[in-house]
């Protein structure tokens, strides 16, 4: 028994990759809290703070997906994109089409899914850089979530909907809380414990090693890109349930947070390197921080290039970290 | 008359080897002086000391009697010397012309605005061909020459400075056959015009046609610099080798096993001709040849990672159809690859992910990894190699050369293979971490597995191997068993021009 722990816990030490930049988000992360419980008025209480934790469920789920991505030496564009597509998709299938609501999001799911590997399968067979297929998902995902609503919310949704993206748990914990703590735990599974978690690193670690070590690259990238699609649809769902319509307008610029929140987290652009973990620490981050920045009432143009500036110096950290 | 260049003394040492030891190297203008050594005899160190990519620990180096100091590749330029390296440089998305003058193209000044001046990028350009007298078209884009064109305007690149010494280093190897006379005619018509020039070269029949004289390195010293007309490939060879080296003495103490890997036919265009072996369970068979003849190029496509085009290939008496990696490993099969740090490890992984990176299978039951099974073959990996690491948890990257390559050979034994293709498992790494792997070799050997052995040391191919297959430009040209041949003979086989 002891074996089996002490070893988990190695894998865990290598999968860290560096205790260092982890404790480093860990203790920004705990200033943080610190300065925002001192200077932002009602910052400190827990309606505020579970509010924080619901507005960054949705962005936290997917960026799980989005780590992979990265890790895998990929990137994704498109989510927030792929976010308001099936929110729309959704509300005109359910609304409009008078779907049973539990096949309308079966459905969205499935098509996320494979919207995304079709996108994976673009990106192996061609060797198109990830940034450009998805790029072009951005574009035309916005284009059909508008085409197909007009650019109208679609109304309404059963009552019932709203409680997965407004409901509570214990009338407390928000709905979208518990669901997102569930995809972090999971995903945390897949990246440690799994062969296809495994070959994820291998494949954004050294493509070439990986590939002649027997690993399934094409299988490897297509999955990862199906799983970020999923988890984008799954998303767009709960987000569709919080605000009681299927809209195309929502998500617009959504997969710079998860990006930044991703490289926040310590995950290498360089791919190979990144934990589940780091993305949470960093989703944390960024959520706390626009709180913060609302609550103080700063000016919501500073507030972009405040998070701007972060970001920079975040990817700054994992640079240096990686030439070292 | 003083000579163009004269370096002397030349030492230079890195951790735990002389490259160089007491280097005298003089060359006359006119002269062609073909550089000869196996790997690691120190051409390479001469090689760079002159084209200022390495700085020697002692010595002095005369261009024209005056002594210089070549602390860069750009001072190596201003004393004069040019040198024409087998990678090939050029730009694919700019035309021959801009190639040969790549960062010193020639500007006009229009309205205080600086620009490329195409018609004296032209001028410059034909004229450097010229002096070569081949024809090339100055428009046409580098991405659309073949090598040898390529390997022509490198010269006419290096020729556009006007050096006084010009060094090309292996410039025939990665031609064809035909390709290599308007090299050669090239290289006579450069020291017609007064050039010195040292020639890297392998092939020794290539000799009498290009070199005036003949300089052979071994083991970091000057061997001797003898006439071309007194340089037969026997006393070539013989300087080479020495008669210092000599051969481990081993017993096969087993019956080879049954056939466990057959290749037929195999072909693959303008890399692989007609290739066929048969490889036996107990067996270490050595694949001797030059770099190029097509070594790598064989085990990668028996292994599936290039495609061929036609032939078959035969794993325990089944024919596959599609081979890849992972169908290969499937059947029993493992490669470790020529290139450890970019083809072999994740270099950021700890070292018990990289022990298992070709096993997941087996440390996994429906896809989820069983880490008690994981570190158990990691462990014994670590143990069975000797691989010097502080932990299986630290970086790979920060093994030495020689424990990479263990980890790189553990990986693959942890997959339980039948048949294992070894290319180049010696490079780079150190003497001790070389024997130890010859003995593990020939210990896998005795256990049963069939190994396909590649070096480009060919008394490594000699040392370890029970049979012995010659490969030269693509083809099986000769085949010897482990006591029918010496290593000079093996030498001079390898190293035979062939007539196609």
């Amino acid at each position: 028994m002891t074996g089996a722990v002490q070893t988990k816990s190695t894998t865990i030490r290598s999968r860290t990759s560096d205790l260092l930049s982890r404790s480093g988000l860990l203790i920004a992360l705990v200033l943080l809290f610190v300065a925002l419980a001192l200077f932002a008025p009602n910052f400190l209480t827990s309606r505020n703070l579970l509010n924080v934790l619901r507005a960054v469920a949705f962005n936290g789920i997917i960026a799980c997906g989005m780590t992979f991505m990265i890790i895998a030496g990929d990137i994704d564009v498109s989510v927030g994109s792929a976010v308001a597509w099936a929110s729309s998709l959704l509300g005109v299938l359910a609304i409009q089409h008078h779907w049973p609501l539990v096949l309308a999001v079966a459905f969205v799911l499935l098509q996320g899914a494979l919207i995304h590997a079709g996108a994976g399968y673009i990106r192996v067979r061609w060797s198109v850089p990830a940034f450009v297929v998805t790029l072009a998902l951005f574009m035309a995902l916005r284009g059909a979530a508008r085409l197909i609503t007009n650019a109208f919310p679609i109304t309404p949704f059963p009552d019932s909907f709203n409680f997965w993206g407004g409901g509570y748990i214990l009338e407390v914990i928000p709905v979208p809380v518990v669901i997102m703590a569930v995809v972090f735990l999971l995903f945390h599974f897949i990246s440690v414990r799994t062969v296809y978690g495994r070959s994820v690193y291998a494949v954004g670690g050294n493509e070439e090693s990986a590939r002649l070590s027997g690993i399934s690259v094409w299988r490897t990238r297509i999955v990862t890109f199906a799983l970020l699609g999923f988890l984008s649809a799954f998303s767009g769902i709960i987000l569709s349930s919080r605000i009681m319509s299927g809209s195309s307008n929502i998500a617009v610029g959504l997969e710079f947070d998860v990006i930044a929140a991703v490289i926040i987290g310590g995950t290498s652009l360089m791919g190979g390197e990144g934990t589940i973990f780091g993305t949470f620490l960093g989703v944390l981050f960024i959520g706390l921080l626009s709180n913060g920045m609302v609550l103080m009432g700063i000016n919501p143009f500073a507030q972009e290039v405040i998070r701007g500036l972060i970001i920079l110096v975040a990817v700054l950290i994992s640079v240096t970290r990686t030439r070292n | 008359m003083t000579a163009v260049l004269e370096a002397s003394h030349l030492h230079k040492y890195y951790p735990g080897v002389t490259a160089l030891d007491d280097v005298d190297f003089t060359l006359q203008a006119g002269d062609v002086r073909a550089l000869l050594g196996k790997n690691g005899a120190g051409k390479s160190t001469l090689v760079k000391i002159l084209s200022g990519a390495v700085l020697p620990d002692q010595g002095e180096i005369r261009i024209d009697g005056q002594e210089v100091t070549i602390k860069s590749p750009h001072d190596s330029f201003l004393q004069g010397i040019s040198t024409v390296y087998q990678e090939m440089s050029l730009v694919p998305g700019l035309t021959v012309a801009e190639n040969i003058l790549l960062g010193r193209w020639p500007t006009s000044k229009r309205l205080g605005v600086s620009f490329i001046d195409r018609k004296e990028i032209l001028r410059i350009a034909r004229e450097a061909l010229g002096q070569l007298e081949v024809d090339i078209d100055l428009n046409q884009l580098a991405s659309r020459l073949n090598v040898a064109q390529q390997q022509l305007v490198e010269i006419a690149k290096a020729i556009s400075f006007d050096p006084r010494v010009m060094i090309l280093d292996e410039p025939s190897s990665a031609l064809p056959s035909e390709e290599v006379d308007t090299l050669h005619r090239v290289v006579r018509r450069l020291a017609e015009q007064g050039r010195a020039i040292v020639y890297v070269t392998h092939r020794l029949q290539e000799i009498p046609k290009v070199a005036d004289s003949v300089t052979v390195l071994r083991d970091g010293k000057v061997i001797g610099t003898i006439p071309v007309a007194e340089a037969t490939p026997e006393r070539i060879t013989q300087m080479m080798i020495g008669s210092d080296w000599q051969r481990t003495q081993w017993q096969r103490d087993a019956e080879l096993g049954p056939v466990k890997l057959e290749v037929r036919n195999l072909n693959r265009a303008g890399l692989l001709h007609d290739i066929s072996l048969e490889l036996r369970g107990g067996e270490v068979l050595g694949l001797a040849g030059l770099l190029g003849s097509g070594r790598t190029e064989l085990l990668r496509s028996i292994f599936g990672v290039d495609p061929i085009d036609s032939g078959e290939i035969i794993v325990g008496g089944v024919a596959l159809n599609n081979p890849s990696p992972s169908a290969m490993k499937a059947r029993g099969l493992g490669l470790t690859p020529e290139d450890r740090k970019q083809q072999g490890l994740v270099l950021v992984f700890p070292v018990e992910d990289n022990l298992t990176l070709a096993s997941l299978r087996r440390v996994s039951a429906r896809g989820v990894l069983n880490p008690g099974k994981e570190r158990e073959l990691a462990e014994a990996m670590v143990e069975d190699l000797q691989i010097k690491t502080a932990s299986l948890a630290v970086k790979t990257r920060t093994l030495s050369g020689g424990n990479q390559q263990k980890v790189v050979i553990g990986n693959w034994l942890n997959t339980l293979p039948e048949v294992l293709m070894m290319d180049e498992p010696t490079r780079g790494i150190d003497i001790q971490a070389k024997e130890q792997i010859f003995a593990l070799v020939r210990d896998l050997a005795r256990q049963g597995l069939a190994v396909l052995f590649v070096s480009s040391e060919i008394e490594e191919v000699l040392d370890v191997s029970d049979r012995i297959l010659v490969i030269n430009q693509g083809r099986i040209t000769h085949s010897r068993q482990h006591d029918e041949v010496n290593l000079e003979q093996l030498m001079a086989l390898v190293m035979e021009e062939i007539n196609l």
